[in-house]
């Protein structure tokens, strides 16, 4: 009893000292906080004088400082996007990394990057959850002199000048190539196109690779007279891939192609369709359900390419780490980097059916998964 | 006003001991960062940008302490704010608004969700909890009902509005180029300054204020005071969404654009800068300023984990949790001291 | 005032079917079912098919119900306890579940985050949830029994941080387990063509029935809730009671985490069983059972956990979007929690009344 009546005396006291601190703290913050722009006035003549010494304090080992706004951790493919950049970006190589993480919040992102402005950092690489609402701040980053790398997703921004360069996939040319995969495939067994009736499983609405790769399927469709039956969003989980696919088996009992944006949703399906009684594979012939994919990055999926289960995946390489830190540096050096760098991607399949896809008169050999 | 306080610390009341402990903990904490992370932090506009980012939460954590201070709790303002920012969205875009339109919109949608809620609390007895889950649940869902995808709004007027930049004199810093870059804020700031300062004076100036505390600490006597309990309970619902339908707009300014996961958690965060800021979900006991202050300690957290280079975003969840548990022991001993002193 | 209504529910109780506490969520349930035989029997076909192991599966919308409702029903049975002894809801069963299901993955891999073979028996994996699941019911359980908080505000603690450190367990990394084995508890058994989450769910039931019957649990919990300081008087300790309460549904949680991430063989930590603490509170409220403590009905609130389900595979299969589902939801709760009112319960009686008069001049 007593016990607490002298913690909360105590507390009182404290709070008391606290107080008084807090109060000449207060006053502390204005005086520093006005008493900065004398300190910072002297900066413009030394400007050209500061330049100079920071080149010669990279060569002293100096480290660049890379603010990097991830959007979130939702599929295998981020994770290993994000685990390509930590380990590139390494103090071993000259750089150090601020790593955000957005969790799929565009507000979250759009903080980030002021704090990074505000540390004044080196460089900033955006990976944006979603491709609009960008002007703002790239221009804050831009009035503030920090150069500014899209990764993987693409802005839409007024002036395209406001962001240094762009590094990722073209997810158009990867549903282009999935595409083109089962157009020679179904030629080859001979199946009738006007026979395949396709759903789409679509990624996250409006990031890129969901634009990219459901413009690649719809002119698919019109090209080869596909059915287009339906397209819903799986997000790029596991989880909402499976919902939506026992819901379009019910919907639609003659599907005999899904096109999932990526591989989770994709192993979604395939839970779904084999507790439907389907089966998924490359028999279109014998009723079962052919499946296309992207990312190539989930081994579970590698493995049912090999199996069939899944017919194709269409890569989408996340090993943005290395071409991120080359970009740098080369900004660093004050050249001018390629405006779009499009990084190498592969197509597996477990069927050796088709060995070369032309897509838009250029070859693109497909490799075979053993 | 802080020396004044100081001499009566020994008798002080619970809400203005609470209150002090915020305040005291976020200039510390504040403090504490400018002193190891330096940098940003010894910019004012750092502070400025805390601000800017969590106008629309101010706003909402405002309504919500007055819901909490009557001993309620709304759960349904985050939800109420995405349905706001998809409904203006699509108002501005497809259909040609203008921004005057979209803000009575705003408070459209909130009085509604305000005055419907508000009667199932009071006047049916139904928990508010189950109210406000049920209002959440409808309005996320109505959020994609209107429209599924995430899309950006590109009409005139709004961008306008929404890129108006008020300067601070006096707080502006050099930037690596040696420009001078002046301190700003946004005008959803303005608005929530407005309403804390207007919130205030009504709860410690107004007779229905002080309603508002009667109702939470003693719904009982309050009656016995003559006070229309069942009427001060659906005011204090209806401030809370209409204060969510501000928030809601605000926020819509900030990001310009509608989203179905637009001010995700919103609800919880608005709970946890309350109880920050003092507020006791018992109900009787809070401060709008201490709710103020809630936030920034809450967005001070989360800036300073980035800085830091704490790369997971999972520090950010486990230090507002320690926080709040710091918080939360600190308030239910007030409440020990608070019982002993009437028995 | 509240001691007012109290009266008034208990004058109304007895004797109308309106008035028993399982009418609730046996309307809805009924309510629900002749809308979709009306609407479309070929709702209730059940085919039987082979999966991919080649063992005989049920499915078709019954089946999902059974099979995604029992999780959920799991979680009623801690989430009424909880509510009847303290008065408030536990928000953080979602998080909690991540962290069950965390700790399940982070046992059976060890230090490889994709073993090809299991590191230690599923059963200490789980074991070990149990017990971090129970501990973290502990630390809620302490926080509202002797810090004397609301149970609201003490689980948003868990709730913020929950998740955080689900995925600290596994250092932020997404461990798959390739082990046929592991998926059985969400999924199915080899051989039985019905989920075994319904199995769980029914085995659980079954325990919790008992203990209510052959123990005081169901008593205590009740008394506490009804009014705390007289079961003081009446020799009850009342915090031990609530701090139970919180860390039974512990229990309840890691038994729900083992059949979510089971169903993956994964985890997604941001996105697993998330919003699943509404439904539950929800599967409460529809039980029929008072938010506020003191008398409960489980196996309503069983039942409730059910209809929740039942009602979301309606409207999933009218093809509603699945972020859409929460407005409708939200309809059909307020509906029932207006209903379930005593002013409505009172109205509905008199008409109760009124029309039978009526049958009885008919016959």
């Amino acid at each position: 009893m007593n016990g607490l009546k002298s913690i909360v005396k105590h507390l009182e006291k404290g709070v008391m000292v606290i107080a008084a601190a807090a109060v000449s703290m207060f006053i502390l913050t204005a005086c520093s906080a006005s008493g900065q722009s004398p300190v910072k006035d002297s900066s413009p003549e030394a400007e050209t004088e500061g330049e100079k010494e920071a080149d010669a304090d990279k060569s002293a080992d100096q480290l660049v400082v890379v603010g990097f706004s991830q959007l979130g951790a939702e599929s295998d493919w981020r994770s290993a996007h994000s685990q390509s950049i930590r380990s590139e970006l390494t103090p071993e190589n000259g750089f150090q990394l601020l790593f955000e993480d957005g969790q799929q919040k565009q507000t979250n992102q759009i903080m980030a990057i002021r704090t990074f402005i505000q540390r004044e950092v080196d460089a900033i690489a955006l990976a944006p959850v979603t491709e609009s609402g960008w002007d703002s701040v790239l221009s804050e980053a831009k009035e503030a002199g920090i150069p500014v790398i899209l990764v993987d997703r693409r802005v839409d921004v007024s002036d395209e000048n406001l962001f240094e360069c762009w590094i990722g996939s073209d997810f158009e040319l990867e549903g282009k190539k999935a595409t083109q995969w089962l157009h020679q495939y179904t030629e080859s067994i001979d199946y009738p196109q006007d026979q395949l009736h396709v759903v789409n499983i679509q990624g996250t609405i409006g990031s890129s690779a969901q634009i990219g790769r459901s413009k690649g399927l719809r002119q698919a469709c019109d090209r080869y007279g596909w059915d287009l039956m339906q397209e819903v969003s799986g997000e790029f989980t596991q989880t909402k891939g499976r919902e939506v696919m026992a819901s379009l088996l019910r919907l639609y009992p003659d599907l005999n192609v899904v096109y999932c944006e990526n591989d989770n949703e994709a192993l979604g399906a395939i839970e779904a369709i084999e507790t439907a009684g389907r089966e998924p594979g490359l028999d279109l012939l014998g009723g079962q359900i052919l499946i296309l994919s992207f990312d190539g990055m989930n081994p579970e999926a590698l493995q049912y390419a090999r199996e069939g289960k899944i017919a194709c995946i269409a890569e989408c390489n996340p090993q943005h780490g290395k071409r991120l830190a080359d970009v740098i540096r080369r900004i660093r050096e004050g050249k001018q980097p390629e405006k779009y760098s499009y990084v190498e991607e592969e197509i597996f399949s477990g069927c050796d059916a088709i060995k070369t896809l032309t897509v838009d008169g250029k070859e693109y050999p497909v490799t075979l998964l053993q | 006003m802080k020396s004044a306080k100081k001499f009566k610390l020994s008798n002080m009341s619970d809400t203005n001991l609470l209150l002090t402990i915020t305040i005291v903990v976020f200039f510390l904490m504040y403090i504490g960062a400018m002193l190891f992370q330096g940098k940003g932090f010894l910019k004012a506009q750092t502070f400025f940008n805390i601000l800017n980012a969590n106008a629309a939460l101010i706003i909402t954590a405002c309504g919500m302490s007055l819901v909490m201070i009557t001993g309620g709790i709304d759960i349904s303002v985050g939800g109420v704010a995405a349905l706001v920012s998809m409904c203006c969205a699509v108002y501005l875009d497809y259909h040609g608004g203008n921004v005057f339109g979209a803000v009575l919109i705003a408070l459209g949608i909130g009085l509604a969700f305000g005055i419907v809620q508000g009667l199932l609390v009071a006047y049916l007895d139904i928990q508010p909890f189950i109210v406000s889950l049920a209002g959440m649940f409808f309005a996320r869902g109505m959020t994609t009902i209107v429209n599924t995808a995430p899309f950006n709004v590109a009409n005139e007027a709004f961008i306008a509005v929404k890129e108006t930049r008020v300067t601070v004199p006096g707080f502006g810093s050099y930037n690596k180029l040696g420009k001078y870059v002046p301190a700003y804020v946004e005008i959803g700031v303005i608005v929530a300054l407005l309403v804390v300062i207007l919130l205030f004076c009504m709860l410690r100036y107004m007779k229905v204020g002080r309603n508002f505390y009667a109702v939470g600490g003693n719904s009982q006597s309050a009656l016995m005071l003559g006070i229309n309990v069942r009427r001060t309970r659906f005011l204090s619902h209806l401030i809370c969404s209409l204060l969510a339908g501000v928030g809601g707009f605000v926020y819509f300014m900030h990001v310009g654009s509608g989203s179905a996961s637009h001010a995700m958690g919103m609800e919880m965060n608005a709970i946890a800068s309350s109880i920050i800021g003092g507020t006791m979900l018992t109900g009787g006991v809070g401060n709008i300023i201490g709710t103020f202050f809630g936030v920034l300690s809450l967005s001070t957290i989360q800036n300073i984990v980035s800085s830091a280079g704490l790369d997971q975003a999972w520090w950010t969840g486990i230090t507002i949790a320690a926080m709040l548990c710091i918080f939360l022991v600190v308030q239910s001993v007030v409440m020990a001291r608070k019982k002993k002193a009437l028995g | 005032m509240s001691s007012e209504t109290k009266i008034q529910t208990r004058k109304v109780k007895g004797g109308s079917i309106f008035r028993n506490q399982i009418f609730i969520p046996v309307a809805a349930l009924l309510l629900l079912a002749l809308f979709n035989l009306i609407a479309d029997p070929s709702f209730y076909k059940i085919t039987l098919g082979y999966n991919s192991t080649g063992d005989p599966v049920l499915s078709g919308y019954l089946m999902t119900i059974l099979d995604y409702g029992s999780e959920l029903a799991i979680l009623a049975i801690g989430m009424t306890l909880v509510t009847a002894a303290s008065g408030g809801q536990d928000i953080s069963v979602g998080a909690a579940i991540a962290i069950a299901g965390s700790v399940i993955l982070r046992v059976l891999c060890g230090h490889d985050s994709r073993p090809e073979t299991l590191q230690a028996p599923i059963i200490v994996a789980f074991l070990v949830a149990c017990v971090v699941a129970m501990l973290f019911g502990a630390f809620n359980g302490a926080l509202v029994a002797y810090f004397k908080i609301q149970p609201m505000v003490a689980t948003l603690i868990l709730f913020t941080a929950g998740r955080s450190i689900a995925a600290w367990i596994n250092n932020n990394e997404l461990p798959i387990i390739s082990d046929p084995s592991f998926a059985i508890y969400g999924g199915f058994i080899p051989g039985i063509p019905i989920p075994t989450p319904f199995f769980i769910a029914m085995i659980c039931v079954v325990i919790t029935m008992l203990a209510l019957k052959f123990t005081n649990l169901g008593l205590y919990t009740q008394a506490v809730g009804i009014n705390e300081s007289s079961s003081k008087l009446n020799g009850l300790n009342p915090a031990f009671i609530k701090f139970l309460s919180f860390v039974l549904l512990g229990l309840c949680v890691a038994v729900a985490g083992l059949i979510k991430v089971s169903r993956l063989s994964s985890i997604n930590y941001s996105v697993i069983a998330k919003d699943i603490e509404m439904d539950a509170i929800l599967a409460v409220a529809l039980g029929g059972n008072s938010l506020g403590g003191g008398k409960f009905n489980m196996l309503a609130s069983i039942l409730g956990a059910y209809v929740i389900q039942f009602l979301t595979t309606t409207l999933y299969k009218f093809n509603v979007q699945s972020d859409a589902l929460p407005a409708y939801k939200a309809v059909v709760v307020i509906a029932l929690v207006v209903m379930s009112t005593p002013k409505a319960r009172e109205f509905m009686s008199k008409i109760g009344k009124k029309l039978k008069p009526a049958e009885r001049s008919v016959a």
